[in-house]
């Protein structure tokens, strides 16, 4: 391997002296792990784009909520956020039942989970719903169409981690889950904890802000 | 094909699992999960909207050649029998419109980083596939219906869409193109990019995740850094795109107010100006996005050519990876007049200006790569030095634009156009067609004619060359982008002679495209020479340790990487091999090496 080699080129790790750096071995579950994350950057800029318009459309209104439309109420938004906060706590519960081969409980807090993403749409509808009635609606300028789109893009997003924490749960429910073969519990995991992580940005910058 | 390989795949437990081989034609050419075919499908879908887009350019030059006379030939009388055969106002804007959207978004994003990206990245890593093959294809599907909402526009109601590439609110609102294809195609742009990030959520998992050992980042091809920087680049600019076109679509469908503003506007309104920071917090990563790939198949070929190693590697690889970082924060020279606070300006001024220090690194290398070497004028490195050539007068042509008190002037201006035509048009293009003609033998196994490869370059290099040139000169003399007919104003009258000229040589440019399709056919359909395993001599991957064109699990055996991708004209190769290059993955023997003298 004692090949000189008078280049300066990029093979130059060869002429000092042949280093093989072995990978180790191909582990497909953190490849799949790796690739959420990807995903997860990835969404995070798309929300962070649609937060920076709201910012702006924001910032150069005069009056903000305009005198003439609702203001945003705070208390069940409020509730919403403890609600997907239980939510991920139960997902966490999920995953480390499933670790720890305990997979009845694993199936209860995977269920549980789903019904408090359900509980949490619910309660968005109501939220919608109030301020539909008390004259909010989407074409009454940019304060009620910033609204809406951010909250309504993420409850899509909602939409689907219940309908898949659902699925979940009922694989879970025939002992599809062990301490070994967990991977699509585990991934998620990190969609439902990004989604909440969302709603909680959301929550301060829309509602409390 | 199974069965002959299930012993060496079943050696290497560990190393990548391959899916099986698809059985039906269905799973074999359709909905198929082989990164290899998806990048022949990227390819095809990339070719056909790339000669739509051409067309398209055709017509708007006809346009400011003849403003307002009968288009000649098939096209008037057929595309254009509403209007006896003459380009409209209308008509006019859908086509610079759709010409911008299709070449950037659904003819050289899929040839270059859809084909090439698919095809190089598992080869060229020692990889048997991408590490997600389904999403892989899924990516491509979702990326063909988007093709499809493209053309759906032309035939919507009230025509296609009109509001330019960059759909600009408030012309892109209801207010000003209320027309569905204008609808259509704003969402094809959100769907394209969904399809966008499937891709790249592949592209850089597979790099990080599956590279054969001994694969380190500093041994990989430049082809495949510049895949995997413009992957990441993709990854996190898309989205904020997507983010415009989501809100663009929801005050287009369900009447909410981000852009529209003043009268048009109910209560207050949002502002345009919003959607011009979405859209280029993306646009501008979006330039480097469709030029990074190029600049890595070219420093690749630039060395693979001269048969001399890339000079200096690892500046190349820091000038790209720097420029990355830099085309994420300079945005807003895009905006200089939209009354920005201008210490705001000076300060993407300073920034923009910045990106031209790793750009030289990055060009001086290629010069030095080329410096002494012994150059073969193979018909991939004419185009390769045809990418350097324009990129060259492009990337000049950049610093005028991003100096705030000329760009004062020039904005909006044909400069404009030329400018962008050479760097993120003509140096893509040809960067694209090094490429496809480069590696054409590894993926369909046959040789494009060289001879005919010749004409297509010189006539694509010296038509590039004077169209964008024409269009640079027109700007310079003050003539706007985008008029329909710009000598109806007296200062532009004397213009014609110029734009007539610059049409000219369009025309000249698309004839010489017509000999790449005929070559193309006639390869692809035709039988067509079978070249060797390795018919350009050089050592990356997938010419010394695949087959032609490479088997469904692309290595018998995950090969063992040895060292870099520009190894040529070691004098201990020459005695043992008798040859000026070697592969990555090939051993030495030892008495070769001990053979050697202590000094090269």
């Amino acid at each position: 391997m004692a090949a000189t080699s008078i280049f300066q080129g990029s093979g130059g790790a060869e002429a000092r002296g042949a280093r093989v750096v072995a990978l180790p071995a191909m582990r497909p579950p953190f490849t799949a792990y790796l690739g959420m994350v990807v995903f997860l950057a990835s969404w995070t800029m798309m929300f962070a784009g649609l937060l920076f318009g709201y910012g702006l459309v924001r910032s150069r209104a005069p009056v903000w909520p305009p005198l003439d439309q609702p203001p945003l109420p705070l208390l069940l938004p409020g509730l919403n956020t403890a609600v997907a906060a239980g939510s991920s706590a139960a997902l966490l519960v999920a995953l480390r039942s499933f670790r720890g081969g305990r997979a009845r409980t694993g199936a209860r807090a995977l269920a549980l989970a789903a019904a408090l993403g359900a509980a949490f749409l619910a309660l968005q509808a109501r939220v919608w719903a109030a301020l539909w009635a008390d004259g909010l609606h989407l074409d009454t300028g940019p304060y009620a169409s910033a609204f809406y789109a951010l909250t309504g893009f993420h409850a899509l997003h909602v939409l689907v981690g219940v309908a898949s924490l659902a699925w979940l749960a009922a694989r879970a429910a025939r002992r599809a889950y062990g301490p070994d073969h967990h991977l699509p519990v585990r991934l998620w995991s990190m969609y439902w904890h990004f989604v909440g992580a969302v709603w909680l940005v959301i929550y301060l910058a829309v509602y409390v802000a | 094909m199974t069965s002959a390989t299930a012993p060496a795949l079943s050696a290497q437990p560990d190393l990548q699992p391959i899916h099986p081989a698809p059985r039906s034609v269905w799973r074999r050419y359709v909905f198929s999960e082989d990164h290899k075919v998806i990048a022949r499908q990227f390819l095809w879908a990339g070719l056909i909207f790339l000669l739509l887009g051409g067309l398209l350019a055709m017509l708007i030059r006809w346009q400011w050649a003849y403003p307002g006379e009968k288009v000649p030939a098939l096209l008037g009388g057929f595309l254009l029998r509403g209007s006896g055969g003459v380009i409209g106002p209308a008509t006019y804007q859908t086509l610079f419109t759709s010409h911008g959207l299709i070449m950037i978004f659904f003819a050289i994003t899929p040839v270059l980083i859809g084909a090439f990206g698919n095809f190089l990245i598992p080869l060229q890593i020692g990889a048997r596939d991408m590490a997600f093959p389904k999403l892989n294809m899924l990516s491509f599907w979702t990326f063909a219906l988007s093709q499809l909402l493209v053309l759906a526009s032309f035939l919507a109601r009230l025509g296609g869409g009109g509001a330019g590439w960059t759909t600009y609110p408030p012309l892109s609102t209801n207010v000003g193109t209320p027309g569905t294809g204008q609808t259509l195609i704003v969402a094809a742009i959100f769907v394209t990019g969904v399809a966008t990030i499937m891709g790249s959520i592949n592209y850089v998992t597979t790099v990080i995740r599956l590279r054969a050992p001994g694969m380190t980042y500093l041994r990989l091809p430049l082809a495949v850094w510049g895949l995997w920087l413009t992957a990441i680049l993709n990854v996190l600019f898309v989205p904020v795109l997507g983010s415009a076109a989501l809100l663009l679509l929801l005050d287009r469908s369900f009447g909410t107010q981000f852009f529209i503003a003043g009268a048009a506007a109910v209560r207050g309104g949002g502002d345009p100006i919003l959607f011009q920071h979405l859209f280029w917090i993306f646009g501008h990563p979006e330039v480097y996005i469709l030029i990074l790939p190029a600049w890595g198949i070219v420093g690749d070929l630039l060395s693979f050519f001269a048969r001399k190693p890339a000079y200096w590697y690892r500046g190349t690889v820091w000038a790209m990876v720097t420029v990355t970082v830099l085309s994420a924060v300079v945005y807003g020279h895009h905006m200089y007049v939209t009354g920005m606070n201008p210490l705001l300006g000076k300060g993407f001024m300073l920034l923009t200006l910045i990106i031209s220090i790793p750009a030289m690194v990055l060009f001086l290398n290629w010069l030095l790569t080329l410096w002494q070497g012994s150059i073969r004028l193979t018909v991939p490195m004419l185009f390769a030095l045809g990418m350097v050539f324009v990129f060259g007068l492009g990337g000049l042509t950049g610093l005028f634009l991003g100096d705030i008190s000329l760009d004062l002037y020039l904005h909006d201006t044909m400069f404009v156009v030329g400018h962008f035509h050479f760097t993120m048009a003509a140096a893509s293009f040809l960067g694209s067609f090094a490429a496809l003609y480069f590696w054409f033998p590894k993926m369909f196994g046959k040789q494009l004619d060289q001879r005919l490869g010749q004409i297509h370059f010189w006539t694509s290099v010296v038509g590039i060359t004077l169209v964008f040139a024409g269009q640079l000169l027109a700007g310079y003399a003050g003539q706007q982008r985008r008029l329909y007919d710009p000598f109806q104003y007296a200062f532009l009258a004397h213009l014609r002679g110029l734009n007539r000229w610059t049409s000219y040589f369009a025309f000249a440019l698309f004839a010489g495209q017509m000999v790449f399709v005929y070559n193309w056919f006639r390869t692809v359909l035709g039988k067509g020479r079978a070249p060797g395993d390795n018919p350009w001599g050089v050592g990356t991957l997938e010419w010394t340790e695949a087959a032609t064109p490479p088997a469904h699990h692309n290595f018998d055996v995950i090969p063992t990487v040895l060292r870099g991708p520009h190894e040529f004209g070691d004098p201990a190769v020459a005695r043992a091999f008798g040859r000026d290059w070697i592969g990555q993955a090939e051993r030495l023997p030892p008495d070769g090496g001990a053979a050697a003298p202590a000094k090269g």
